[in-house]
Order: structure tokens, then C-alpha cells, then sequence
């Protein structure tokens, strides 16, 4: 992972920029009147400059270029942890195969949605004792690991899950991802009072397009339940909801966030359709089309921003923003590579086996031993979990020659796998990456990303550079 | 606040963190009590 410049000193002395040994700076146009990007890939070092300042920002002995030189070597080191230094501290845990709900795009194959098997309270506690001990050896003494449950379903193993959550309250952060639908009074007031992080998932602001996509296993509407358990839940400061966007929605996302603005959402997903399963692939949309509505949505949270106070954070685009003003400040690990798949996290799926991230549940390949049976160790250093974890940008066309590719990592690796046939292929939304990094750098440029991104969120960062002028 | 009469922007700040660094899922996971 070293990028560290340690060799060929010989041949040149990297003096100059884009020659030698010297970095190589690439110019982007990220569509704005007035500003141009200069970045390094390697270091995720860039810079806005005025055009018509660009040959003298360039020019070796201005202060932008002296203090890249200067920066290049901590950032590199940055980049180094960010990419291989780090352990993992959370784990989608799956207490069940089994979905009441049979969405046309999910991950988890049919028959184990229908037939699976699901943790007894006794065995998803023992699960939990068998992470905290982990947890307990390998994380600093401050530090409390997460467990989201996950699914399929996670509330249809309701008896389990809670079980846990009250055996271990002190000693996880632990959150809920739900399709709302098995969410009655009784459980919203269990997880609320508990502090529990409870992310819903909707596609659209009306049944008609809701439905398209999520559905129980008879074709019937959830719509309205999940919209109920939205009331209930609003301003709740742990809810979040995901939409997953498809050919399906993407034309309704702007009136989605207002949807979800009204409702008292404070952070949401606009998930790019995951293309693991030909469900998912058939409804994919175009890069071009999806992230022209995705973008529009974008406009959208800032308008309404703006007309009442309140922010409605998009948080996969708030990721990338971050990933660019604080790369190591990032808190979802899909964008970069490795990506935090079997490093930052791992997933157990409902057999207690172990796996990279809740995309490979299903796919036995990638299966790295069980929770009960082995250990984790062993299954952080197995060669199903190497796969993932050894997906560098570095060897991946186009990405190798990408300017952003550190703000992108080239997600997902189970979507190359599955849908592009192989680890070193690339994603299925690079076109999204593209466009989402050049709206995040304009909103930069106008001094508008405070207002996509969650309050607090350099909470703990300190300023290694702030220019702003040559 | 426009930054049009800036010649250049570029600022970039490091989580101060140890070890893991990162809170993986803060968005989903509840915050702490």
C-alpha cells in the first residue's frame, strides 16, 4: 500500500511537476465559470484555481505548489492509514435469512429470503459475547465497536434482536436498518428509549412509485405503514432513511427530499441501485440519467436549506464531500479503496458465518468462516476476505488513470464481481462518482457545502492546509 | 459567502483519531447516550 515516493531517485530527482519522479498534478474541469481543479490522485490532494490564474497557481515557487510539496509526503501517510491501517470496529449483523418483504433489487438471494433460518435470542447473544471478547482484544479501551442489524428483515427476528440489545447496551453502539414494517409502537418505544440508530427504507413519496420497487411477497403495498412509522419517528435525532434510486424512482427524487424534509428527516441515502442480482441489474439506470436527477435532488436539499434553517443531509454525497476537505474524516467506507469491507467492518450473516460486508451474504465464496465454529482473526486473514480487501484503485482500468479516484474507490467490489466478472473491474456507477465529485467541488468553490453536510462533522479534525491565495 | 475573489481555494483537514480513526457508520448506528 506504501505510496510513499522511496524509489528510482536515481533517475530523476522530482523536481518538477508530471515529470520524473515528480508528482503529477492533473487538471480538472469541474464545470464551474470561474474555478479549475489541480490535483494530485495519489495523495487526494486538489486545489480550485481562478482560471486565469492557472499558469502562474502552477508555476514552482507560488505558495499552492510549495505547500503541496511540502504536505505531499503527511498526506501520502494519511492515505496510507486511511487505505491499510485501519481495523475493524463494526459489523452488520444479520439475526435472520428471512424477509416479509421480497423487493425486487435486494442482495440476499430468494431462497434464503423465503427459507432461511433465523438466531434464537440464546444464539444471537452468544454471537454478540463472541464479538464483544474480539472487540475487547483489539479496539482502544475508548472505543465502543457498532453492530447494525441488518438484513433481510431484522425485525422478524424482533425477540433476538432486542434480547441483544439489552444484554449488551454498554457495550455496542448499535443500530436497526428496517423496512419499517414490523416497527409497532412497542418496538419504536424500545429502540428510541435506548438511544437505537433506526434507518427506514423508502423509494418514493407515493405509493404508486413506492410500490414499483418494495413490496411484500404477494405484490401488496407497504406504503402506508412505513409512512406511519415515519410520523412516529420524526425528529428522532438517530433516524435516517435509505431510498434505493432506480430506473424506477430517479425521475421523483427531488420530490422525495421534500418528502423526506418534510417528514423531519435529518439525514437520508440515495443509494445507487447495489447490481449484484439480475433484479437489480434490470432496473438500473444509465450514469447519465441517474445522476442528472441525483444532482437535481442535491439543488434541492440546498433549496430548502436555505427557505427554512433546517438541513436534510444526503449522507453517501456528504461522504464524498468529506472525502475531499478531510479524507480520514469519512464515516461510510464505500468510497475508497480497499473499501471497508473485511477492514473497517465485516458482516455475520444469520448462519453466524462470517463474510467481507452484508453484499456477499449468499455468495459462499466469500464466506470466511463462522463466528462459532473458527475465528475472526482467521477470517479477516482468509483468502475469501483478502479478495476484497486487496481491491486496490491502483489496479483497476479506468480508475488507475482517474483523477478522483480516491473520492471514488470504484465501489462496490461485489457489484465488479457479480456484474462486471471480476475484482478488478470496476463498479457499476463511476459516471455518478464523476458527476457527485464536481458538484461537490462547485459547492466548494461557492462556499456552499456547509449545507450538505451534517453538523459537527470536522468534530475532531484539525487544518493541515488553507490557502487561498497565490 | 462566495468565494469568487479567491485566486485559490484548497484547505484539507486530518481526523486527529488513533487506531481505528473511524466511526464506520455514525449515520446509522445510535449516537452515544
Amino acid at each position: 500500500m506504501k505510496q510513499t515516493s522511496k524509489s528510482s531517485s536515481k533517475a530523476s530527482s522530482g523536481a518538477h511537476l508530471n515529470t520524473g519522479n515528480g508528482p503529477t498534478i492533473m487538471p480538472v474541469d469541474i464545470g464551474h465559470s470561474t474555478y479549475f481543479g489541480l490535483m494530485d490522485p495519489d495523495s487526494a490532494f486538489w486545489s480550485l484555481v481562478a482560471k486565469v490564474k492557472l499558469s502562474e497557481a502552477l508555476a514552482g515557487g507560488q505558495e499552492l505548489m510549495k505547500t503541496f510539496r511540502l504536505g505531499r509526503s503527511r498526506f501520502l501517510a494519511e492515505m496510507d492509514t486511511l487505505r491499510g491501517g485501519l481495523i475493524p470496529s463494526a459489523v452488520y449483523f444479520n439475526p435472520t435469512d428471512l424477509c416479509n418483504l421480497n423487493c425486487s433489487y435486494c442482495y440476499i438471494p430468494e431462497t434464503m429470503r423465503k427459507g432461511g433460518v433465523s438466531m434464537t435470542p440464546q444464539q444471537l447473544v452468544d454471537a454478540l459475547g463472541i464479538l464483544k471478547e474480539h472487540f475487547a482484544r483489539t479496539l482502544p479501551k475508548r472505543t465502543k465497536p457498532q453492530i447494525v442489524f441488518h438484513g433481510a428483515e431484522p425485525m422478524v427476528a424482533r425477540e433476538a434482536v432486542f434480547s441483544g440489545i439489552e444484554a449488551f447496551a454498554n457495550d455496542f453502539r448499535f443500530g436497526v436498518q428496517t423496512n419499517g414494517t414490523l416497527l409497532d409502537d412497542e418496538a419504536v418505544e424500545f429502540l428510541t428509549s435506548r438511544g437505537i440508530g433506526i434507518g427506514l427504507s423508502l423509494d418514493a413519496h407515493v405509493d404508486r412509485i413506492a410500490t414499483r420497487t418494495r413490496t411484500r411477497w404477494d405484490g401488496s403495498s407497504i406504503f402506508d405503514l412505513v409512512t406511519t412509522v415515519m410520523r412516529k419517528l420524526r425528529d428522532y435525532p438517530s433516524f435516517n432513511v435509505i431510498a434505493t434510486v432506480t430506473r424506477e424512482n430517479m425521475r421523483c427524487l427531488s420530490a422525495l427530499v421534500d418528502f423526506f424534509h418534510e417528514h423531519g428527516v435529518g439525514v437520508c441515502m440515495l443509494n445507487p441501485v447495489r447490481c449484484t442480482r439480475q433484479g437489480a441489474r434490470d432496473i438500473r439506470p444509465a450514469d447519465h440519467e441517474i445522476a442528472r436527477y441525483y444532482l437535481k435532488a442535491l439543488d434541492r436539499t440546498y433549496e430548502l436549506f436555505l427557505r427554512t434553517g433546517r438541513k436534510l443531509v444526503v449522507a453517501n454525497f456528504a461522504n464524498v464531500l468529506v472525502s475531499i476537505m478531510a479524507p480520514s474524516a469519512r464515516r461510510l467506507m464505500c468510497d475508497i479503496s480497499p473499501c471497508g469491507g473485511g477492514r473497517c467492518f465485516f458482516a455475520v450473516s444469520a448462519s453466524e458465518d462470517l463474510f467481507p460486508c452484508s453484499e456477499f451474504v449468499g455468495v459462499q465464496d466469500f464466506c470466511g468462516g463462522n463466528l462459532f465454529t473458527g475465528s475472526i482473526e482467521g477470517a479477516l486473514s482468509s483468502q475469501a476476505f483478502k479478495k476484497v480487501t486487496s481491491r486496490r484503485v491502483e489496479d483497476i482500468d479506468p480508475c488507475k488513470r482517474c483523477a478522483i479516484r480516491h473520492f471514488c474507490g470504484s465501489p462496490c467490489p461485489a457489484e465488479a464481481h457479480e456484474m462486471n466478472g471480476g475484482m478488478n473491474q470496476p463498479g457499476a456507477f463511476c459516471g455518478l462518482y464523476e458527476e457527485q465529485v464536481r458538484y461537490a467541488l462547485r459547492s466548494i468553490a461557492d462556499g456552499r457545502h456547509d449545507a450538505y453536510l451534517w453538523d459537527g462533522w470536522d468534530k475532531g479534525t484539525e487544518t493541515l492546509i488553507d490557502i487561498t491565495s497565490l | 459567502m462566495k468565494n469568487k475573489m479567491k485566486a485559490v481555494i484548497a484547505f484539507r483537514k486530518i481526523c486527529k483519531a488513533k487506531g481505528t480513526g473511524l466511526s464506520h457508520y455514525i449515520l446509522m448506528a445510535g449516537k452515544e447516550k
